[in-house]
């Protein structure tokens, strides 16, 4: 085998390959960098899409809801209409039957063949027999009408109760109205109030119920205070919804600038005051519902019959799964196929409905904003005279915490100086207080100021300088004295300017200090006045608290009664 | 679809239930008996303590025996630990306190003269006029109106 010898190393072909391959992954890597700039592209493009979808899916999700809600409201509707079409049929009787007993042009008979026809068809329905007790009554078929009633007592105590309350009352029929009035209070638990409520309590306060209704309703509402206040927090509740009350209805203005912006306690002086505006605002609040003395019971009557007429034209119990059901699918329908929104809705709609309160806080409400809660004066009226006891207390309480608040002193801060002062009697002691501190603030001041010794030092050394040189030339002699006399003169003239510069400075600040602390103390002075003014005020509230008896709001309508409680 | 006045599950049978109340033992009976109407009798003598001398020990008894009267208890954990009323005694004097715990004595505190613990507090309120007294206890203060009323802070 012969040996090859490799002389030398010819690498160039390799050097070529080399070169054309790093050319190639030139190549390479740019179009590895259209690839990324096209992927990017790509994946924008796929991100459109998959909004694009996303908006597509929830779209037709939505209108698949909207097209399901539609289906089954018609679906709904008709299963409501098989089962308790009926009642709706009822309940149109029920308003027509009202009105024929209003007039009386239709006759018995006819009374008596349709309610007993709509009592067949419609079983469990508390309205047929009670219509039934009411063609029976107008006939003076007792029999009848007795037994019709024990059956509608049977299938809706409560609602039938209130329904002959209700027609009694429009008919004029007192002494049934009472009883029905009575067995209606029974009905009620002082925790757990219903909607209506506040308008029976509203008719028999302004006299749309009989005198007597008065005294049972007052009967009913003390032993509710006394069941109320002997057990839970109930009233402790009210006094601190008071308290808040009259904490919010106090206003201040900007009357006093320097105190704002130079006592540190400023925030509680302004609460206090704010807090004791509140008297004036509140004498005139309660003013103002005992003074009033339209006639309200004509409103009173319409809403009577409102809640007559929505006690036989709502849904029954048996219907409201149902209904509830309908009502949603309506909702989603607005909602264009929205089912959270429409849940939502249906959710705030739910809760207005199940609204129920305390006694006390129906009260409460009453007197703080009868028209939101669906009251009128009288019962406003009503509501301040039952609460008083603890409102009183809740007065006797607001004020007692902002008279330990209000702070004893005002904390001034002017211009670094500080002090604090009670009631600005003391205004002599405070400016020679500040005097002080300015005169102490000037020595500090002039204390940093260092007099110029080194360049005075080197102004003696050229007069020395001058006097030796007088020993060779007169001229040069006097240049020197002159240049270093110039010297010591400019420096002390100069220090004396910076001297009176810095204490007519501090003389410009106590100046201007002096004029905001007697400001200060002017605003001090007409704050504590005026809220001793307010402060007093007080006590003419709790006084007018104090009067509040029950006789007062008898004023408010001429039928409201004068023994109340 | 219409308003749903009733949509509540038929309420029969009378008379407010009662399932619902329930007692909170402390706070509110205890308050109740704490604001109770202070009689005439504990009002009066304890806002002229200025006119007299309990110096002596018959005059001290005499004002315990009030004080426990009215509190109903010879227990000295449950009276306040001392009352503080305006002082009458004139420039520069404007509180006093008429202390019940152990020392057992009326000290008269002059203007912006700081007072011991939780009297200071106190303060503000018995310089004014309304209040009679106010019982200063370990963690509230009593205020007391001249008819007797009884507001806690």
């Amino acid at each position: 085998m012969s040996q090859q010898v490799i002389t030398y190393a010819d690498l160039s072909i390799i050097n070529n390959a080399l070169r054309s391959i790093s050319s190639d992954m030139a190549g390479v890597h740019s179009d590895l960098g259209s690839i990324n700039f096209k992927q990017d592209q790509l994946e924008s493009e796929l991100d459109k899409l998959a909004t694009a979808f996303a908006n597509f899916v929830a779209a037709d999700s939505q209108h698949k809801a909207l097209q399901l809600a539609e289906t089954r409201v018609g679906n709904l509707r008709q299963d409501l209409q098989i089962k308790y079409g009926y009642y709706a049929e009822i309940r149109r009787m029920a308003t027509g039957i009202l009105q024929s007993v209003d007039t009386g042009i239709v006759s018995d008979d006819t009374l008596r063949f349709s309610t007993e026809e709509i009592m067949i068809k419609a079983p469990g329905y508390w309205l047929a027999p009670a219509l039934i007790v009411l063609s029976a009554w107008i006939r003076d078929d007792k029999n009848n009408s007795d037994k019709a009633l024990t059956e509608s007592l049977k299938r809706d105590d409560y609602k039938t109760t209130l329904f002959f309350m209700l027609v009694m009352r429009r008919l004029g029929r007192n002494d049934a109205s009472m009883k029905w009035l009575e067995r209606y209070f029974m009905h009620q638990n002082p925790h757990y109030l219903d909607r209506e409520f506040i308008v029976i309590l509203e008719a028999v306060t302004t006299g749309v119920f009989p005198p007597a209704a008065r005294q049972l309703m007052m009967t009913n509402v003390k032993n509710w205070i006394v069941q109320l206040s002997q057990t839970d927090n109930f009233i402790n509740e009210q006094k601190n919804q008071w308290i808040t009350f009259f904490r919010s209805v106090g206003q201040v203005g900007d009357t006093y600038p320097l105190l704002k912006k130079f006592a540190a306690n400023y925030a509680d002086l302004e609460s206090a005051l704010r807090n004791a505006k509140a008297y004036q605002a509140m004498l005139l609040h309660f003013n103002n519902i005992f003074s009033s003395s339209a006639d309200l019971s004509k409103v009173v009557r319409v809403q009577l019959d409102e809640i007559l007429t929505l006690l036989v034209t709502n849904f029954d119990e048996e219907e409201l799964p149902l209904q509830k059901q309908v009502r949603l699918n309506q909702l989603i329908i607005e909602m264009d196929g929205d089912k959270a929104a429409a849940q939502l809705k249906m959710d705030a709609e739910q809760h207005i409905f199940d609204e129920q309160v305390d006694f006390l806080q129906l009260l409460t409400n009453a007197a703080f904003n009868p028209q939101l809660s669906g009251a009128t004066k009288a019962t406003q009226a009503l509501a301040v005279s039952i609460s008083q006891p603890w409102i009183i207390e809740a007065h006797d309480t607001f004020t007692a915490q902002n008279r330990s608040t209000i702070p004893p002193q005002a904390n001034l801060s002017i211009d670094g100086f500080n002090t604090a002062t009670a009631n600005g009697e003391d205004e002599t002691a405070q400016l020679q207080k500040q005097e002080a501190f300015y005169k102490n603030e000037l020595a500090l001041e002039l204390s940093k100021l260092s007099f110029p010794y080194p360049m005075i030092a080197i102004g003696v050394l050229i007069c020395l300088g001058g006097l030796w040189g007088f020993s060779y030339h007169v001229v040069l002699g006097i240049i020197g004295l002159g240049i270093g006399a110039i010297m010591i003169w400019s420096k002390l003239a100069a220090h004396k300017k910076e001297k009176q510069k810095i204490a007519d400075n501090v003389a410009e600040r106590e100046r201007k200090a002096k004029e905001v602390l007697r400001g200060c103390i002017a605003e001090l002075v007409d704050y504590r006045k005026e809220y001793a003014v307010e402060d007093n005020k007080s006590e003419q509230l709790r006084e007018l608290l104090n009067e509040i008896t029950p006789q007062d709001f008898s004023s408010v309508s001429k039928e409201t009664a004068r023994n109340i409680i | 679809m219409g308003k749903i006045l009733f949509n509540e599950p038929s309420k029969t049978g009378t008379g407010p239930a009662s399932q619902k109340t329930t007692t909170t033992g402390t706070g509110f009976i205890s308050d109740r008996d704490l604001l109770k109407k202070r009689s005439k009798k504990y009002i009066d003598f304890l806002s002229k303590l200025d006119h007299k001398t309990l110096t002596d020990t018959k005059g001290w008894n005499e004002a315990m025996q009030i004080i426990q009267e009215e509190f109903g208890t010879a227990e000295l954990a449950s009276l306040p630990l001392g009352i503080v009323s305006k002082c009458y005694l004139g420039h520069p004097y404007e509180v006093h306190i008429m202390d019940l715990s152990a020392t057992q004595i009326i000290q008269h505190y002059k203007i912006s003269e700081p007072m011991p613990g939780e009297f200071e507090k106190a303060r503000g309120v018995a310089k004014h006029n309304t209040y009679a007294l106010v019982e200063v206890y370990n963690d509230k203060l009593v205020l007391l109106r001249e008819d007797g009323t009884a507001i806690k802070l």
